[in-house]
């Protein structure tokens, strides 16, 4: 578990560094008259990868922002059953969500999609935000499974 | 059922879930896929929501939030938060309150390289509270002014609470920023007077302390020189428009990058570890954007707003006395709501309420984020007031309170002047141009 979390740091991270990267070269370009074409779109495909990753990491750690002013006056069973509603909540969410997605790629998959100055392919980012989705599905049922269980 | 009641229910609902705890961007994100299936039919709730969904995560301006963040997790690994306030304290820490103006300007300083006020106030917190503590200056005026100085990271530029209202209200970020620069520099200022006021009042709360001398200074001020280099490039690229605030979260994160190799603080470890908390807080914050655009999406479609829009008309408080019932409202909300949920839950409605009464969304954002602010020190979330306490365990709640009550009558102040003189926030941008 802890060589995949590495893996996406560095998957994930590694898209932002490349948008860092991308930016701050077209910044500097553009200050030299020496455009750099795309930079936009590289960026934005970038962002998607880093936005997955992001989403995935804040969900395995469970560091959704919540608010906790009842939460934390509720006595354990309560709370342990708000956990189980909450993780259903999740699950309603991510399931329409994933249903979406997938359906919009299905509906494009043969529109070949794509950027308009360096053609950056719109299949394989659908194809993230598909799989991103259908992680968190994943964990979001795990944990329902787990609490009606215990 | 009428649009305008489903509006409501979904309102209420959305309360409901925040309150017990649901994650903010799933119980966003919920009510809106569900109140527009219930609005416009399964087949378009799905579709629109994952146009929304594949939109958001692949728009450029997205890229800002992380890159900002990682900007201030480079700057904190090459040990940055700490210079902000050692210049500050060499060059006022001689005088009365000194060390508690330097930790307003400190958290000024780091509140430039950072977005959050939660981390600022830790940051500094860690810093200065020990410091004027062990210098005979009062818990309450020790605590209090880091908790109040705190939450000048969230308006002074780069804020994460500004992108994120950028983001979900089509704004740009860049206006947002520049518009933010005054009343983050006056809400400074404010602090200022009031510690000087304290002081004036009251000697003993915060001794002088011996003069640092000239090389002391100078040594502190070369210490922080890129740093400060690099705020200047970043919040002056955007505020001259040499650079957007994309461009300039970039350009401030390779910065980071290269200060930290100057350090000697930049390995792999270190990159791994500002990369994950990076990509963690990000992600926290993404799935609250998503959700608060679908909940934005299914508000619209329910004509909600625009009953909202016609009651608060048929008031005729002007946009004057109007503001200022939606401040009270906001302070009111904000004190069960924390000040993301708060954001999130009411620009979709009062948006459009503003712009009818023919205020600047900008403003409105400005206006916005100083109420959030305000939350983060009165009681009972006041957040910032957890933190403090989590840097100093012994000074009890009740004396961390005592110690911001004063900031926070600023803040009233403050806020109040922001909307009777909206000019405080706009003034910068109608001069410079969006």
């Amino acid at each position: 578990m802890k060589s995949l979390r590495n893996a996406l740091v560095w998957v994930a991270g590694g898209a932002l560094l490349l948008a860092m990267l991308v930016d701050t070269t077209a910044m500097l370009g553009r200050q030299l008259h020496l455009p750099l074409l795309g930079a936009i779109e590289i960026v934005q495909a970038a962002v998607l990868f880093g936005a997955a990753g992001a989403l995935l990491l804040a969900a395995l750690e469970h560091s959704h922002a919540r608010v906790h002013l009842l939460l934390n006056r509720l006595p354990d069973h309560w709370r342990n059953g708000l956990a189980w509603f909450h993780a259903a909540c999740s699950v309603v969410l991510y399931a329409g969500l994933l249903g979406g997605s997938a359906w919009l790629a299905a509906d494009l998959w043969n529109g070949h999609e794509h950027s308009e100055l360096v053609h950056i392919p719109y299949r394989p980012l659908r194809i993230a935000v598909v799989l991103t989705l259908l992680v968190l599905l994943g964990h979001a049922a795990s944990r329902f499974g787990r609490r009606t269980r215990s | 059922m009428s649009g305008a009641t489903v509006g409501s229910l979904g309102l209420i609902v959305l309360l409901l879930l925040l309150l017990i705890g649901t994650p903010i961007g799933v119980a966003l994100g919920l009510v809106g896929l569900v109140g527009l299936t219930f609005t416009l039919g399964l087949e378009p709730a799905l579709i629109k929501s994952a146009v929304l969904m594949f939109e958001t995560m692949t728009r450029y301006e997205l890229g800002t939030l992380p890159l900002f963040i990682l900007m201030a997790h480079l700057c904190f690994a090459a040990d940055a938060s700490r210079d902000f306030f050692n210049v500050a304290a060499r060059f006022l820490g001689h005088r009365r309150g000194g060390l508690a103006y330097a930790s307003i300007a400190g958290c000024a300083g780091f509140g430039s390289i950072n977005g959050s006020s939660l981390a600022t106030t830790a940051t500094i917190g860690l810093v200065a509270v020990p410091e004027m503590r062990s210098r005979g200056y009062s818990d309450a005026l020790a605590t209090g002014s880091v908790a109040a100085g705190g939450t000048l990271g969230q308006m002074i530029p780069p804020s994460g609470a500004l992108i994120v209202y950028g983001i979900i209200s089509e704004q740009s970020i860049g206006s947002l920023f520049k518009a933010a620069l005054v009343p983050g520099i006056t809400q400074m200022l404010s602090y200022m007077l009031v510690i000087a006021l304290l002081v004036t009042w009251r000697p003993g709360i915060a001794p002088s302390l011996p003069r640092s001398s000239w090389p002391e200074r100078m040594a502190a001020l070369r210490r922080m020189l890129d740093i400060g280099l690099l705020v200047l490039v970043v919040t002056g690229g955007i505020v001259i428009g040499w650079v957007t605030p994309s461009e300039a979260a970039a350009v401030g994160a390779a910065g980071a990058c290269l200060i930290c190799l100057f350090r000697r603080r930049l390995n792999l470890t270190t990159l791994h570890r500002a990369l994950a908390d990076t990509l963690k807080t990000s992600g926290l914050i993404y799935l609250v954007i998503i959700g608060a655009l679908l909940f934005a999406a299914f508000i619209s479609v329910t004509g909600i707003t625009e009953a909202i829009s016609h009651g608060i008309a048929d008031l005729g408080f002007g946009p004057v006395g109007t503001m200022l019932l939606v401040a009270l409202f906001l302070l009111v909300v904000g004190s069960v709501l924390d000040g993301l949920a708060l954001m999130l839950l009411t620009t979709p409605i009062l948006l459009p309420v503003v712009a009818d009464l023919g205020l600047s969304p900008v403003w409105f954002g400005i206006f916005l984020v100083r109420a959030m602010e305000i939350g983060f020190v009165h009681p009972p979330m006041g957040m910032n007031l957890y933190v403090i306490q989590g840097v100093a365990p012994d000074v009890p709640l009740s004396r961390v309170f005592k110690g911001v009550l004063p900031f926070l009558m600023a803040d009233l102040v403050h806020l109040v002047l922001l909307v009777v003189f909206p000019v405080i926030a706009m003034g910068l941008l109608r001069w410079m141009g969006p």
